[in-house]
């Protein structure tokens, strides 16, 4: 049934993205790059895919400027998408910014308790994260006033009211907040998917999927991340989105887990993630903490592994039909492809070749 | 005498040869010293250049090690963490403490970096993803650091001791005890020695002449002394038969026994 009507709004934009997707670098594409010698030589393998974005490029650009104007062009694709979607996908599509948005107001709220000027940071925010009222946060001079007058205008609003105060935002540290509004936005996107009529088919069969990884992703992230900081387990436990495979049981664990092996043990439940532990070599409790460093398992990292499984996820993705959730993956891939090609790229300018194989190409 | 280099206008006396020879003394000491402090320090600048060299190729890697592990940082983030990590920043982890070392009479600045242990103020950065990474790529840039301190270290005291190395040479050899004041004072003293000996000479013909002269003027006494005598000898041979019976003679009296002379 969800087939029947769903071309009629969403159809359009669909398409667009399996346009969009066949654009997307291959592993042939992947394999050109690894030989190039020069950036100009990426530049120059990047033409087909990226064209007139990379024209205005200087010789030799360094990376970060090549990965701006990657940026740039999933920036103003994505922008297309949403002039062109209504309705549930319109809705859909504003969702995904939300992710964008958390890390601007992040860095404006950091920009805020310091004191610094914080129009020059609207220079270094996320465009796809960029709503209107968000200039409005730079006219807020100290933090109870951005909490109270600004905030409350922000799509965020909702993310911020019951779980964050104003003294939150000034004592916490900015990552608590940050990551304290991520799982808000988690939760939040989920119940949307879960619960919207529209979205009652594939998508929230996909979506589910894909966000549930996402939350146990950033749980275990979360977990490995606060050893050895001054972040308490039961702080630690609220920045938990509250669903997932490893909710509630795992979740339980990750909270009491004080080392690697506790988060080994704890996310055993759920075979994907034992796998991952088992690669890295963290269920033995080998060193080697998130190795791309040079760790077991081929150089490849437990984040490596994520970023592996998200994009296998995403790909798969755009086997089904009557969705927006390709929107979803064809960013989730764009983003991957603009970071493989950024660490082609600092491999060739520094010049180290050896690890240059470091990339996750899913095509 | 003279020689190329002249010598000190003093007068050639006793003390001034003393003096001469003090000062000759100390020239000497003072250039052996000059040049022995030279040769430490050109040991030292030698042991720095070296150094240096090593610190130099050694930043070379790490610097690269470095620079790469943001390139993790990057791939691993997906974002700039430059703003967050710049503001979370508010105590100095990483510090530098100048000491200052004596090498032969010169101060050397020396740098030695510690960390201060319990300052983390960026530990939940990356607490969603990458947070592995960045705290990898701290301490990267922690030993990269470290070895920049180092180099600037060696490369103050290169500066230093280059200079110091060419105003002792320049003492050692320009301004040259060696070829000027030591010969000169060496000069000075033969001078003063000639002279001294010349005078010495003076002294004893002067000396000679006037014992001489002491000589001649004894002789001539005795010779009138005994022609008196000879004249009173005489008249009294011919008076003598008169006056000399009253009184006789005591020949064991306290007089003179004229000279008998045959």
């Amino acid at each position: 049934m969800e087939g029947l009507f769903f071309n009629v709004n969403g159809g359009f934009v669909e398409g667009i993205v399996r346009g969009y997707r066949n654009s997307l670098l291959t592993g042939q594409n992947y394999s050109n790059l690894t030989q190039c010698e020069t950036i100009d030589d990426v530049k120059l393998q990047l033409g087909p895919a990226y064209g007139d974005f990379l024209a205005s490029l200087p010789p030799n650009p360094p990376t970060s400027a090549l990965a701006g104007k990657m940026t740039d062009k999933l920036v103003s694709e994505f922008r297309y998408l949403v002039a062109q979607s209504v309705g549930s996908t319109a809705k859909f599509l504003e969702y995904l910014t939300y992710g964008y948005m958390i890390d601007n107001i992040a860095l404006l709220i950091t920009g805020t308790l310091h004191e610094r000027d914080t129009r020059e940071l609207l220079e270094r925010c996320h465009p796809l994260g960029w709503f209107e009222t968000l200039p409005v946060l730079c006219v807020a001079t100290n933090i109870e006033e951005l909490y109270n007058s600004v905030l409350i205008e922000t799509p965020l609003a909702p993310y911020f009211k019951g779980s964050l105060s104003h003294q939150d935002l000034d004592e916490l540290n900015i990552e608590i907040v940050r990551n304290t509004l991520y799982k808000n936005y988690l939760e939040d996107f989920h119940n949307f998917v879960q619960t919207h009529p529209d979205f009652s088919g594939p998508t929230q069969e996909i979506m589910s999927e894909i966000l549930q990884f996402e939350a146990d992703r950033r749980a275990i992230n979360i977990t490995l991340n606060s050893f050895g900081t001054e972040l308490s387990k039961q702080e630690r436990r609220k920045l938990y989105p509250e669903f997932g495979n490893l909710y509630p049981e795992g979740s339980l664990m990750l909270s009491r887990a004080e080392d690697v092996e506790g988060v080994a043990l704890a996310v055993s439940a759920v075979s994907d993630y034992k796998s991952f532990f088992d690669a890295v070599g963290l269920s033995q409790g080998g060193g080697g903490l998130g190795g791309m460093g040079g760790g077991p398992a081929d150089g490849k990292s437990l984040e490596d592994l994520f970023y592996q499984k998200e994009m296998e996820m995403s790909k798969f993705v755009f086997t089904r039909q009557f969705t927006p959730a390709v929107v979803y993956a064809w960013m989730k891939l764009k983003e991957q492809e603009i970071r493989n090609v950024t660490w082609i790229s600092e491999c060739i300018a520094q010049n180290q070749k050896e690890r240059i194989g470091n990339f996750i190409s899913v095509f | 005498m003279s020689g190329a280099v002249g010598r000190e206008p003093v007068f050639p006396t006793r003390q001034s040869l003393g003096l001469m020879k003090s000062k000759l003394k100390g020239a000497e000491t003072g250039h052996s010293l000059l040049k022995r402090k030279s040769e430490a320090l050109t040991k030292r600048f030698r042991e720095i250049t070296r150094r240096i060299d090593e610190a130099k190729r050694k930043m070379g890697r790490v610097m690269q090690i470095a620079a790469f592990s943001l390139a993790e940082v990057s791939y691993a983030v997906g974002g700039d963490i430059g703003y967050q990590v710049q503001e979370s920043a508010k105590q100095a982890r990483f510090r530098v403490r100048a000491k200052q070392e004596n090498v032969s009479g010169v101060f050397l600045p020396q740098f030695e970096s510690y960390t201060q242990d319990g300052v983390n103020d960026f530990a939940l950065t990356g607490l969603g993803k990458g947070g592995q990474q960045i705290q990898r790529c701290r301490e990267t840039y922690a030993r990269a650091v470290e070895t920049l301190v180092e180099l600037a270290s060696l490369q103050t005291a290169f500066l230093i001791l280059d200079e110091v190395i060419k105003v002792v040479n320049r003492r050692v050899l320009t301004k040259s005890s060696e070829h000027v004041i030591i010969p000169r004072t060496e000069n000075t003293i033969k001078y003063i020695n000639s002279e001294l000996d010349e005078l010495d000479r003076e002294e004893f013909y002067r000396l000679k002449k006037v014992s001489g002269k002491k000589q001649r003027d004894n002789a001539a006494a005795d010779a009138e002394i005994l022609a008196a005598r000879k004249k009173a000898e005489a008249e009294e041979a011919a008076g003598g038969v008169v006056a000399a019976e009253p009184e006789t003679a005591d020949i064991l009296g306290e007089q003179e026994d004229n000279d008998v002379i045959f």
